[in-house]
């Protein structure tokens, strides 16, 4: 039983990891916790920290809490976790089975670096044409992107601190176009930057920042709108580091 | 529809595919997830000819776009945040963002302060049209209640 609740909190820290909201993970051992018999649940996560009590029907509780470093995003591996939750609050899965399941889980990959440079190109080179750039944008872009995934790369080899990976990236991408367009290869850098800035900008986590706010999780949302700000001031940083120093090309 | 926007339409699906695939979703989900996309930018055509108000767009795309993504979520049993984070990708202000930042160097104060209150503006009317779209989930899907051993 204990050993069960244990993984409860592994499958919720798991969850956060990769990528699912505060709300959800809380929804999701709420429903284990007493899917599995205990007498109540109380769930408290922010984005970077969970505490998960359990009472049990013999007057014993149960805490664990976990610190969450770095959270990234793996649908896959959050499809599969919610499965595994909706399993152990259907079915009878031992201790054993848990286990087993979760470790497999944990060894799933990701697809290896290349692909992503593969799509970081391609995302940055639609945007391009996306925002009215032409094919000779769209390609400067394409090759730009594929730089750009490479810089993270070495980035996250020497330095975790996402920050400061979003503004060099930010700055690489500027010096870049602005080259291009120095070397009179294209006429404006605008759509070159854009389509790769739609590749660093946290959109998605404004969206999410918002919708936790509105929704009650008020701490989480907040944690998560300043984390926002802050990468949007790195990467509008990185751009101004290379209009300030190189100038702006006409 | 012009040329252009078709293009745009297509190119909004590559970028919800790429995303889809830097965010390690596999089979089905991911062409589901990629479709959002078309969608998303689809209806953003239609709806600015009639609004031409792009924040109002926004909101709407957002709400519909997030119903889709509910919807989505349910029919293939996997969180809703699968679908949301993909299919909204083309409506990310990444170009007013760009054009606040580049404001600050060539267009004065005025000029800047301005497009930073647009790009606020777009990103708030995003998150209210899944915020809108997320209550509305929740009441006309309803889950299984929480089974608790308390009550006696």
């Amino acid at each position: 039983m204990l050993e069960k609740l244990g993984y409860i909190v592994n499958i919720g820290e798991q969850m956060l990891l990769s990528g699912a909201e505060v709300h959800r993970v809380e929804e999701s051992i709420n429903r284990m916790g007493y899917a599995l018999g205990a007498k109540r649940v109380d769930v408290f996560i922010i984005t970077s920290s969970m505490v998960v009590t359990f009472h049990l029907e013999n007057g014993e509780t149960y805490t664990q809490t976990r610190r969450i470093l770095s959270a990234s995003t793996d649908y896959e591996k959050l499809h599969r976790l919610n499965d595994l939750s909706r399993n152990i609050c259907s079915g009878e899965l031992t201790s054993e089975d848990i286990k087993n399941k979760l470790s497999e889980i944990s060894a799933l990959k990701c697809f290896p670096v290349w692909v992503e440079v593969l799509c970081y190109a391609v995302i940055a080179g639609a945007f391009t044409l996306f925002f009215g750039g032409g094919i000779l944008e769209a390609a400067f872009s394409f090759a730009i992107g594929a730089v750009l995934r490479t810089v993270i790369y070495f980035c996250d080899k020497i330095n975790s601190n996402k920050i400061f990976s979003k503004f060099v990236s930010s700055a690489t991408i500027t010096l870049l176009a602005f080259a291009l367009v120095r070397l009179k290869l294209i006429p404006s850098a605008d759509t070159v930057i854009i389509g790769n800035i739609m590749t660093l900008i946290p959109g998605i986590g404004l969206t999410n920042a918002l919708r936790d706010l509105f929704t009650g999780d008020s701490i989480a949302g907040l944690l998560r709108f300043i984390e926002v700000f802050l990468i949007a001031l790195a990467i509008a940083a990185g751009y101004f580091i290379v209009v300030i120093l190189g100038g702006m090309p006409v | 529809m012009t040329n252009n926007e078709i293009l745009q339409i297509i190119a909004g699906f590559v970028g919800s595919l790429g995303f889809g695939i830097l965010f390690n979703i596999r089979g089905k989900r991911l062409i589901f997830a990629a479709v959002g996309g078309l969608i998303s930018w689809g209806l953003f055509v239609v709806f600015n000819k009639a609004f031409s108000n792009e924040v109002i767009c926004y909101f709407l795309v957002a709400a519909i776009v997030s119903l889709y993504a509910e919807i989505s979520a349910r029919f293939l049993k996997t969180p809703t945040t699968t679908f949301i984070t993909t299919s909204l990708i083309p409506l990310i202000p990444g170009s007013s963002l760009y054009y606040t930042m580049n404001s600050a160097f060539i267009g004065g104060f005025e000029t800047f302060v301005q497009k930073a209150i647009v790009t606020l503006q777009l990103a708030a009317a995003l998150a209210l049209g899944v915020i809108l779209s997320a209550a509305f989930a929740k009441i006309f899907f309803k889950k299984a209640p929480i089974i608790t051993k308390t009550e006696e």
